[in-house]
């Protein structure tokens, strides 16, 4: 309806409503030449969005252009609008910039469209594996990914002089550090500690589905990550908010200098270097601790794919912006304005990208490789992950010594979360 | 009937009937509305699915645990808040009142918060306690690193506080409004007798506000009851915060379960209405609107 | 005199307390837009470190800028929900203050009944109609709500103007010869006026405060108004939460509410007041 008069569709609408005439048809959609597409993104600070999207009108000899609509910087918000608007069967969505975890819900819902198989080569070269998982659903690519995200462990070298390798270790040497040694980690209630528990079940050697409908979350393994966590909590080595820790309440503890340890996503590095320098000039990054000491450690992953909307008018359109958006230049581009890591693995090895990360590209390249994503293929993973997030928080009420109690709890809630039942 | 009694009755009607029907449109017309859908599987992220489930729908609901505590929390919240605001909106109206001077300056300020955006208000208390962001931490008395919302207890007490400033000054000029109302003479002839200030207070401040209290305490209590904006921005709902609002929007809008959703709105309605009911027991014959039948 | 003295000095910290009460969290609010990112956790009440970019963060870019378009639609909706529902409820209130009908009593108990109704219990069934209707996302999927759920107050506060006004001056006006319309302009008006204008003000801080319709049935800047909106802003990167801007915006939206209310306190005491007791 009413495409490209944006600011005047509300009060038209408003007026058609008065006269209870609910549907007219608005007239003046754009002619031949140039059609535009809707590209619904959370929006990032530094405007490389804008910068790619101008690149790729241009390439396109002026076939498209790319309006924005701008989604809220909190994912579980951002998700609620487009989820309504879908829901509604909006036809201005064209592009969807999706966080990698809704793939299944939305796939499932029928509202994004398969990718098609003409530009799969071009936006599949190089990415990583972990990161094509994220973009399919039933075994069928209905994503493009454009770029990626990983947590790192970020320590003080002053205070730490040699990273721990394990849970284990990292909490003996916070304690020993005292009131300046804490763990920044995310543990409120919200999709950050789904996260940390992913990564703490999938480091211990099990994982939470094992196919989209089936529970996973074997039984030993399964306590190990819930008593560590329960652990770090109770312990003298967490932050006083854990229980309501974010991102950036972690960022904001580990700058103020009452952290050695913070287990956080690399915006973390140019936030320290603005607001903390004495903290920053001893900042180091390596990879996330394990928890089974004999199992390498399974950082979560996270990041953006790009979906066509179901309802778009101009499906293959959208896809040849997509192919466009997503090309290594691009990704260079977004990560040297915003500092997302790009999926294409080729690109760690530019010295574009050793200058966004320097000295520490190649941890969040192997970081990346060795991910274990969320869940997100099943259709129910939004009900899977509240339900997580309601068995395990508060994590200091885990008991280290007899996490069973949580461990039933939480294979109940998974249980029913899978069949979508109860209320979340 | 004469005519023109009756055309006097068609004009009426007809200049009531746009708000009449706009009032239907938006509330009566909804809630059958949810009605019907709350005994549906209706799942907008699975279209495929649906149908005619029944009572099921409310079983699940209502044999949720989930669901018992949001109704504790909602319950407490509105009882804590409105005692608290009925105590502090009568000692404001009464200053309001016996004003010596300063009385413009005290309704100025209180008519801020009344007039103040709630998710505003919700913010302002969010960020003064946040350990991170706040000052409340670096006051005296007050541990450095309180986590206020980190707790259910401390959490609950921040949102109610928050609710408390924001609503206090309604409360206030309701009873304003009904001290104003009562004869000075009283007052002179009680002073006579001997009463001391507390005397006159409960023996005739209070009997004669009566109706005012009420009044007060039944807009208070169901816009207390649908606390909403201030859990929203403060907790989103973590610690067990959750107030049955939260967990009517959560169904309905995070998840898309309409179906779950609608039937948690039919019974936080149901819940409304039986407060009002009680409400209106209390009330006995002085029901806002009742003299209109007449 | 030691009497009047303690008095006094009792009435003095009475009265320190409640505007302290009052108006701290708005202060803090207004302290906290003035503080710089690297300040922002400093814990101090008086920022040490003071900066405007908060507030200039939020026009950049004007019609795009994070503030502007939400700015517009609040300013928008909530004035001609509150245009709308004045109309209506002084219809209503003329009817049940001077004429005589049955089922004025089922008019004013269902207002009170709308006054008191939950409106998350509504905003399922509104989503799924507005969707079918496609009023999803426009300036009349919240207009109407809002105009709905503020017609009770208006109803009520006017009927209690209403009531005031002595109507029989109409009839002396038209019989001095002035036409119907000249005595209803001349006369009449003048007299509703206030009382118009107080439940237009009242309606208006109801439209203006609304949180839950306005972030179930909008979901971008076509139609999403100011406290939606606070919640979306974004920091300097996805996980950075942007205290600053947050704060700076909500001193904007608060800033007109305080002047309203400064200049109109008598009105929206007598209002707030008339409906309850006159009721």
């Amino acid at each position: 309806m009413c495409r490209g008069e944006t600011p005047h569709r509300p009060i038209a609408a408003f007026l058609l409503a008065a006269a209870v005439a609910a549907l007219v048809a608005c007239g003046g959609d754009g002619e031949g030449g140039s059609r535009e597409l809707t590209w619904f993104i959370q929006s990032q600070p530094g405007g490389a969005l804008e910068e790619i999207a101008a690149t790729c009108e241009e390439q396109s000899g002026g076939r498209y252009t790319i309006g924005f609509e701008l989604l809220p910087s909190d994912a579980s918000q951002a998700r609620e609008q487009l989820v309504r608007r879908l829901g509604a069967e909006d036809d201005t969505i064209d592009l969807i910039g999706m966080d990698i975890i809704w793939t299944g819900e939305f796939a499932n819902a029928g509202w994004i469209l398969p990718v098609p198989d003409q530009i799969r080569p071009a936006v599949t070269e190089n990415v990583f594996d972990t990161v094509l998982e994220t973009a399919s659903f039933e075994g069928e690519m209905v994503n493009v990914p454009i770029w990626s995200n990983t947590q790192l462990l970020w320590y003080r070298e002053d205070l730490v002089p040699e990273p721990p390798r394990t849970w284990d270790e990292m909490i003996a040497m916070a304690q020993e550090l005292g009131p300046q040694g804490t763990i920044q980690l995310q543990a409120n209630r919200y999709e950050g500690l789904m996260v940390w528990a992913n990564y703490m079940i999938e480091s211990a050697g099990t994982t939470i589905l094992q196919a989209p409908e089936e529970i996973g979350l074997e039984q030993d393994p399964t306590e190990l990550a819930l008593s560590t966590m329960g652990r770090v909590s109770r312990s003298s080595a967490a932050a006083t908010d854990i229980t309501t820790s974010t991102e950036d309440s972690a960022r904001l503890g580990f700058e103020s200098g009452e952290s050695a340890f913070m287990i956080n996503y690399p915006f973390v590095f140019p936030s320290a270097q603005e607001n903390a320098p004495d903290i920053f000039e001893n900042l180091a990054a390596t990879q996330l601790p394990r928890v089974d000491p004999s199992i390498e450690s399974a950082p979560p992953i996270g990041g953006i794919n790009l979906g066509v909307s179901a309802f778009s008018d101009s499906p293959e359109l959208s896809f040849e912006a997509i192919e466009c958006l997503v090309s290594a230049e691009n990704q260079l581009q977004v990560a040297e304005i915003e500092g997302l890591p790009p999926v294409r693995s080729d690109l760690y090895d530019r010295p574009e990208l050793q200058e966004v990360y320097p000295g520490f590209a190649d941890q969040i390249r192997s970081s990346i490789e060795d991910a274990a994503p969320r869940p997100s293929g099943s259709a129910a993973y939004q009900d899977i992950s509240l339900a997580v997030q309601r068995a395990i928080h508060p994590t200091t009420d885990i008991d280290p010594a007899d996490p069973t109690p949580t461990y039933e709890r939480l294979v109940d809630r998974v249980e029913q979360a899978i069949e979508r039942r109860g209320l979340l | 009937m004469s005519e023109r009694a009756r055309s006097e009755r068609k004009l009426a009607w007809m200049l009531c009937a746009p708000a009449v029907i706009a009032m239907l449109l938006v509330t009566a017309y909804p809630i059958i509305y949810a009605v019907v859908l709350s005994v549906q599987a209706l799942d907008l992220r699975f279209p495929d699915e649906g149908g005619f489930v029944g009572i099921d729908n409310y079983v699940t609901v209502l044999t949720s645990p989930l669901w018992w505590q949001t109704v504790g929390n909602t319950v407490f919240i509105t009882v804590v808040s409105v005692s608290i605001e009925l105590v502090l909106g009568m000692i404001i109206a009464l200053i309001m009142h016996r004003a010596i001077f300063g009385r413009g300056l005290v309704r100025t300020s209180v008519l801020i918060p009344y007039g103040i955006v709630t998710v505003v208000a919700a913010f302002a208390w969010f960020y003064a306690f946040d350990p991170e962001t706040g000052f409340v931490n670096a006051l005296p008395f007050v541990a450095e690193d309180m986590a206020w919302f980190g707790d259910r207890f401390s959490a609950l007490s921040v949102i109610i506080a928050a609710e408390v400033w924001k609503t206090t000054p309604f409360m206030a000029l309701l009873l304003l409004a009904g001290l104003t109302t009562i004869d000075e003479g009283l007052y002179e002839a009680a002073k006579m007798d001997g009463a001391n200030a507390v005397q006159r207070f409960f023996r005739i401040t209070l009997p004669l506000m009566k109706p005012a209290i009420l009044v007060a305490l039944l807009f208070r209590t169901l816009d207390a009851f649908r606390v909403f904006d201030s859990i929203f921005v403060m907790t989103a709902g973590s610690q067990g915060t959750e107030s049955v609002s939260i967990l009517g929007y959560n169904q309905l809008i995070s998840r898309l379960n309409l179906g779950l959703g609608s039937a948690v709105s039919v019974l936080i309605f149901v819940l409304v209405l039986l407060i009002a009911l009680a409400f209106v027991k209390g009330f006995g014959t002085s029901v806002p609107g009742r003299e209109e039948e007449e | 005199m030691q009497r009047g003295t303690r008095e006094y000095t009792l009435w003095s910290i009475g009265l320190l307390i409640v505007v302290l009460f009052a108006l701290v969290p708005v202060l803090w609010l207004l302290m906290l837009s003035f503080k710089t990112p690297d300040t922002v956790s400093d814990g101090s009440f008086i920022p040490n470190a003071w900066t405007l970019e908060n507030y200039t963060g939020l026009f950049e870019g004007g019609f795009e800028s994070p503030l502007l378009r939400p700015l517009i639609n609040s300013i928008v909706i909530a004035l001609v929900a509150t245009t709308i529902a004045i109309a209506l409820a002084s219809f209503t209130a003329y009817a049940i203050a001077r004429l005589d009908f049955p089922g004025k009593g089922a008019i004013l108990g269902g207002a009170l009944a709308i006054a008191m109704f939950p409106p998350i219990s509504t905003v399922g069934p509104l989503f799924d109609m507005w969707r079918t209707l496609g009023l999803y996302d426009t300036y009349a999927g919240l207009i109407i709500p809002y105009l709905t759920f503020a017609l009770p107050l208006a109803i009520y506060t006017l009927v209690a103007f209403f009531r005031e006004i002595p109507w029989d001056l109409e009839q002396a006006a038209q019989v001095d010869g002035a036409t119907p319309l000249q005595a209803f302009r001349k006369v009449i008006l003048p007299l509703a006026a206030p009382g118009v204008f107080t439940a237009a003000i009242l309606v208006f801080i109801f439209a203006w405060n609304d949180f839950v319709f306005a972030i179930s049935l909008t979901s971008s800047d076509a139609s999403r108004t100011v406290p939606a909106a606070l919640a979306f802003f974004t920091g300097e990167s996805t996980f950075t939460s942007p205290t600053g801007n947050i704060a700076a915006a909500a001193m904007l939206v608060t800033i007109p509410i305080i002047i309203f209310v400064l200049i109109f306190q008598r009105r929206i005491v007598a209002g707030l007041t008339s409906g309850a007791v006159k009721g």
